[in-house]
């Protein structure tokens, strides 16, 4: 093959994968879509990555405590993002006030109130039914909580089913 | 600092330049950071992520990550492309000055996008993540080119593997008294000294200067666009000046 031609296969390669990028990006469902619904939390896990297991477990009952002290007002029960930018819990008739941002490549979840960062949690997984957001703390021990949740139709058909 | 081209380049022309852009490099990509959660000028740790979004299967995040490394692409190939498709069209500090300009423009539009119109959409913030990938690689693409690759003011992965080798060929004598070699490494110790510093800068201007961090970058790129107006304006008044000496002593 002479090399105009593979000069010329370099921005054929280039465009395509320019092009093919573009399209992904405005056809697919981008995270800022995809969170909007009401979520049920389904778990709070806490994975510390300083302390060995042992002393983890005995640490475990009493971090626990101390850490949802501290993020309280983000264990919302339900959490409902709404499009017009704001979180509110459904299981409380109270309004949270809070907003919801979504920031990077759509692997951050920022929320605030009144402009003022409260929260930032990192996305590690979210797809139609299922919502992982990750939490680093850093009392006592540094490490992150994990909170999972799943969409509210999925876990109502769930509980019908039942 | 741009007028020159690759071997006629002095040590002082590409420190000058190494400086310069490394601090606003430095700027640049804290600010953005801070403001957008995404790095800019941070290219190899964006061809791990894209690999990792696409083994998890996030398809619409590898496919983000994919654009800002071919708009890094894209502002690389524009520089050298405008650098050696300008030669004999138009003087070579204009050819040089041009990336320069346009990361000025893209770096301006990021600053008055976030002052005026930015709303904390996720595609606004992709858009902009863009424009200073862009950027950055209209600044890599052109420092690289016009100094022969010696100065690359953001790849530090390659930077610091070539201050290690120097720093382990200095453990022989001969190579302490080879003045190439400790130039070498006086530029690239600046380049890494004065990107963290931009950085820090970056970081601390954002509490006090929010987007005007920006600005100052724009700021910071004009005087290396202009620097050498400057040089080449007091140049042509010299020579005139001679000139205007010489010739009425000739006659």
């Amino acid at each position: 093959m002479s090399r105009d031609v593979l000069v010329n296969l370099n921005y054929l390669l280039v465009a395509i994968l320019l092009i093919g990028a573009s399209i992904v990006v405005m056809h697919f469902e981008s995270p800022e879509r995809l969170i909007q619904g009401e979520w049920v939390e389904t778990a709070w896990r806490l994975e510390k990555d300083n302390v060995s297991s042992t002393a983890g477990e005995q640490l475990q009952a009493g971090l626990r405590k101390e850490i949802l002290q501290n993020v309280e007002n983000l264990h919302l029960g339900v959490w409902r993002f709404d499009e017009d930018g704001t979180l509110q819990s459904a299981t409380t008739a109270q309004k949270s006030e809070m907003e919801w941002i979504i920031k990077g490549r759509g692997h951050v979840l920022e929320l605030r109130r009144a402009g003022k960062t409260v929260e930032s949690f990192q996305i590690q997984q979210i797809s139609k039914d299922r919502l992982v957001l990750h939490l680093n703390f850093d009392l006592q021990v540094k490490g992150i909580i994990e909170i999972v949740l799943e969409r509210k139709e999925r876990t109502d058909q769930y509980a019908k089913k039942i | 600092m741009l007028r020159k081209y690759s071997n006629h380049r002095t040590q002082s022309d590409n420190i000058k330049l190494g400086a310069l852009t490394a601090f606003s490099a430095g700027m640049v990509n804290v600010a953005s950071v801070t403001v957008f959660f995404a790095f800019t000028s941070n290219i190899t740790g964006y061809y791990a992520v894209l690999a990792q979004e696409l083994s998890k299967g996030n398809w619409y995040q590898g496919a983000v990550v994919l654009l800002w490394i071919l708009l890094f692409f894209i502002g690389s190939f524009l520089s050298n492309f405008v650098i050696i498709q300008g030669k004999g069209r138009w003087s070579q500090y204009i050819s040089h000055a041009i990336p320069v300009i346009l990361e000025f423009l893209s770096i301006l539009f990021v600053g008055l996008y976030l002052d005026f119109f930015y709303e904390n959409s996720l595609k606004e913030t992709e858009i902009l993540v863009g424009a200073l990938a862009f950027a950055m690689g209209l600044q890599n693409g052109l420092t690289a080119s016009i100094s022969n690759s010696v100065v690359k003011t953001t790849h530090l992965t390659g930077l610091t593997t070539d201050l290690a080798i120097l720093v382990s060929m200095f453990s022989k004598r001969e190579n302490r008294r080879n003045q190439a070699l400790v130039d070498k490494f006086h530029l690239l110790l600046t380049i890494m000294l004065t990107y963290v510093a931009g950085g820090l800068f970056g970081g601390l201007g954002y509490l006090y200067l929010e987007n005007g961090t920006f600005y100052l970058t724009c700021a910071i790129l004009l005087i290396i666009a202009l620097y050498d107006f400057y040089k080449i304006g007091r140049i042509k008044r010299i020579f005139e000046r001679r000139n205007r000496e010489v010739v009425p002593a000739s006659y």
